[in-house]
């Protein structure tokens, strides 16, 4: 039946791929597809298997060598091979609306799909994104959205998994240095009761675990993963300064958003870390030789919110025609700055408190996101921002205002544009792009005249 | 149907409904005296510590006439329309001169934003009128640490109300406003229970239980009981029974609606409704520990609860109060609900209730189209399934 196909044609108003040019890039996205074919394997001998939202500490379950898949990631894997349109079209089927909570809703759209696991009779090929998300036996989420508790357990339901949640705390002090806190001085920067919950909460998931998998915590193990991830993370940090220093820049988002958003996901591991490191030493090599992503780059952008999974090669629309590159995606830069933490061993479960609790904060609560950013924007001499806005998502609602507010009255033209991350019947490249157009040539063109005048 | 000529001719029940309809008239008079008022925005904002303090609890509410010059300005569109006409009202400097702090509970994300941007506005503009703001940051998993984190929350509460108060709240100030409290749900609770006889209608029935926010605790039971009291005597209401689940009404403009078409609505779950009074609080529990039992063990609310546990909740709310059929109705850009409701349908519709969605609705309700038709559509229904029945 022709609507079970994948779609074939582009969106409209689509380019062509994006042009990636690092061989860590590639080499992420091969060894995703090989660690996805293992995990399948695994799951397929009868192993139990997570499904967890980004925010949930997954260091646990890396410890316990259970394995798992992160709901954005995957997420983004659907987006990118152009499934939402048939995934929400079941939804739709189901009784569900078809327009709400795209990038928590799109794994509990595939579980209603009976072709996921199927191939293509025409054509041999899988059907299903990569063949399929495995059967998981656990679905974790956090409270931090009303509506992804939800989803969650209706994909668990679906999937006949159990389902467990992860409370979440609003932070009553805030001091705005984040960034110049979180590595060694967390208790400075927490509540002390929202760290004492959430070791709570950590022994509690523990506990769950344990009883679930039959397998054991052990906190010998946990600890090596946290140094490992400090490893991983202390790289990116490099590699993010290295871009932030370059004139031009060595690479683009495009490269860094996979490169990195992939491994984030593997962080724990052996591979992971050195992946990091090797993405560093290929930059610097770029760097080394001399070598520009865009050598006619005159206008430094910085991208604010979730990539536009579907549409990658998006962001190098304005490389030509304007040197207008983007360098800048938290994705990065959240390695860089959100997840080392030092001096483990005092207390590993409340390093990781201390890590998990705030990932959420340091994104979608101001002033922590709106003082970052400029941090941001200075360290990597940024010329104008584009932030984009999900039209569905609660959870990504984070103080536009006061984010554009405070870019501005530092001297950053802001564009704000609405847009959906994952669901591509929403975007349109043209009106898009037409709308940065604009302003890289109203606002990001003047204000650099302006300042170079000054 | 609306409010009838019965309950207009009860002297207690036309108290109820000028309080209910001159919503600023007591706080307001009570300021005067001297005595604090304290806006609650969400619905986990414990009255009891409120009214131990001395103070006078009075639930923010939006004005559907204002102009949002100052929300457009601060709120992304993601927010629901009333919350956005809320937060109007906080940001324009209204309720500056009405309340002197705004106490606000996790309740649902929205909110919680909404409290993330009052205390970044107070960082940032401070010239700006907005009310100092405490937060309340209850748990909701009902987890082993629940208990224990609530309690800790609740008293981080008790301290705002003392500092508000400027004076010490004691356990056993507590201990009588949660008696006071207790006495006026269980007199909503006898409303209530006429309510699901047919005797009170269901805009009766929001006249009576919101002219509470914003009175003192007293005397609204003491008024409570008097229209109970005189409803015993009111004519039934001969129409099907519909339960209503979905936003908050803070008037009764949809319900007349709804019963306008030949319904009437027996129950609620939303915070302007029977939920009020779902739960007392267990006065054999330290203070502390029977607010946190009250509020937290209350029935499942729509956005803090999983979806089975809504789906559960809506069947119980829903033979407890009687009603034959279903009303969902959710706002635009309140979309928690969404989730449950497929689920929630499917059995309802499976105990034989006849349901009726509407969702993404705009605010207020006279903004939408077919909406009388829509009911109109559900009594013929639910009638002919009575008559065949």
């Amino acid at each position: 039946m022709a609507e079970e196909k994948r779609p074939e044609k582009k969106p409209e108003g689509s380019r062509s791929s994006a042009v990636k040019k690092l061989q860590a890039t590639a080499e992420a996205s091969a060894y995703q597809k090989a660690w996805f074919a293992d995990l399948k394997k695994r799951v397929e001998a009868g192993e139990d298997f997570a499904y967890l939202n980004a925010d949930v500490p997954l260091e646990v379950l890396r410890a316990m060598d259970i394995p798992f898949v992160v709901n954005q990631w995957w997420a983004a894997i659907c987006g990118a091979k152009r499934m939402t349109r048939k995934y929400f079209g079941l939804l739709r089927d189901a009784g569900y609306r078809d327009d709400l909570c795209s990038y928590c809703a799109t794994a509990f759209a595939e579980s209603l799909d009976p072709d996921d696991h199927k191939i293509d009779p025409e054509t041999g090929k899988e059907l299903g994104p990569w063949g399929g998300l495995p059967t998981p036996t656990i679905a974790i989420t956090r409270l931090t959205c009303d509506c992804q508790s939800k989803i969650f357990e209706l994909f668990a339901k679906q999937h006949g998994a159990d389902f467990y949640v992860i409370e979440n705390t609003v932070a009553r002090k805030a001091p705005l240095n984040w960034f110049e806190l979180d590595e060694d001085r967390w208790e400075e920067l927490y509540d002390a009761d929202r760290l004492d919950a959430a070791v709570e909460e950590l022994k509690e998931l523990i506990q769950f675990l344990e009883q679930k998998t039959g397998k054991k915590f052990e906190m010998d193990k946990f600890i090596e993963v946290m140094k490992l991830i400090n490893e991983q993370e202390g790289w990116y940090k490099k590699l993010r300064d290295l871009i932030a220093e370059c004139h031009p820049v060595p690479v683009t988002v495009v490269d860094t958003i996979n490169a990195v958003m992939q491994a984030q996901w593997q962080r724990g591991t052996r591979w992971a870390a050195d992946h990091a490191k090797r993405l560093y030493e290929e930059v610097k090599a770029l760097v080394d030789k001399g070598e520009a992503a865009v050598p006619n780059e005159k206008y430094r952008l910085m991208w604010l919110g979730r990539g536009i999974w579907a549409d990658f090669a998006f962001y190098q629309r304005f490389e030509q025609k304007y040197g207008a590159v983007f360098i800048w995606t938290m994705y990065l830069a959240m390695g860089a700055d959100a997840y080392i933490r030092n001096h483990i061993e005092e207390d590993p479960l409340r390093a990781l408190a201390a890590r998990y609790i705030g990932m959420e904060d340091f994104l979608h609560m101001p002033p922590w996101n709106s003082q970052w950013y400029i941090q941001q924007a200075k360290q990597n001499d940024i010329d104008g921002v584009v932030y984009m806005v999900p039209e569905n998502c609660m959870q990504a609602v984070e103080g536009s205002y006061f984010i554009k507010t405070a870019l501005e009255d530092q001297g950053y033209p802001v564009l704000i544009f609405k847009a959906d991350p994952v669901d591509e019947r929403k975007w349109n490249a043209e009106t898009m792009g037409g709308l940065v157009d604009e302003f890289i040539e109203t606002r990001v063109i003047p204000n650099k005249d302006r300042k170079g005048e000054r | 149907m609306a409010i009838r000529q019965c309950a207009l001719g009860c002297a207690a029940f036309a108290q109820l409904k000028h309080i209910y309809e001159n919503r600023e008239e007591i706080p307001a008079k009570l300021r005067a005296e001297g005595v604090k008022v304290i806006g609650k925005m969400g619905c986990d904002v414990p009255d009891e510590l409120i009214i131990a303090g001395g103070m006078l609890p009075v639930q923010i509410y939006a004005d559907p006439a204002k102009e949002l010059k100052e929300t457009d300005v601060y709120l992304e569109y993601a927010f629901d329309p009333m919350v956005r006409a809320q937060f109007e009202k906080i940001v324009d400097g209204t309720y500056a001169n009405q309340i002197d702090a705004l106490a606000i509970s996790n309740s649902t994300d929205v909110i919680i934003r909404t409290y993330l941007y009052l205390r970044e506005l107070h960082r940032v503009e401070p010239e700006k009128k907005v009310p100092e703001v405490e937060f309340i940051d209850w748990l909701f998993t009902r987890k082993p640490m629940h208990q224990k984190r609530n309690e800790l929350i609740i008293n981080i509460f008790w301290g705002a109300v003392e500092r508000w108060a400027g004076r010490q709240v004691t356990g056993d100030q507590v201990f009588e406003a949660s008696k006071l409290c207790n006495a006026n749900k269980a007199a909503l609770r006898r409303m209530q229970a006429l309510r699901c006889e047919g005797r009170i209608s269901g805009c009766e029935a929001l006249v009576i239980i919101g002219a509470g926010f914003f009175m003192e605790k007293a005397k609204h039971t003491e008024l409570v009981n008097a229209v109970a009291d005189a409803a015993k005597e009111w004519p039934v209401i001969d129409a099907p029974k519909v339960f209503f689940t979905g936003s908050n009404q803070e008037d009764t403009s949809l319900y007349q609606k709804i019963e306008d078409a030949g319904l009437l609505v027996v129950g609620e779950d939303h915070d302007w409704g029977a939920r009020v009074f779902d739960r007392d609080v267990n006065l054999e529990l330290s203070p502390a520990s029977g607010l946190v039992d009250c509020y937290m063990l209350r029935e499942f609310s729509s956005k803090k609860a999983f979806v089975s546990q809504r789906v559960d909740a809506l069947n119980r709310e829903v033979k407890a109060s009687g009603a034959d059929g279903v009303i969902f109705y959710t706002n635009q850009y309140e979309e928690a609900a969404s989730w449950d409701y497929p689920s929630q349908k499917e059995s309802l519709e499976a105990a034989g209730k006849k349901t009726l969605g509407l969702f993404k609705m705009l605010w207020p309700c006279d903004k939408n189209e077919g909406l009388a038709e829509a009911f109109a559509g559900l009594a013929a229904d639910m009638k002919g399934g009575r008559m065949n029945g």
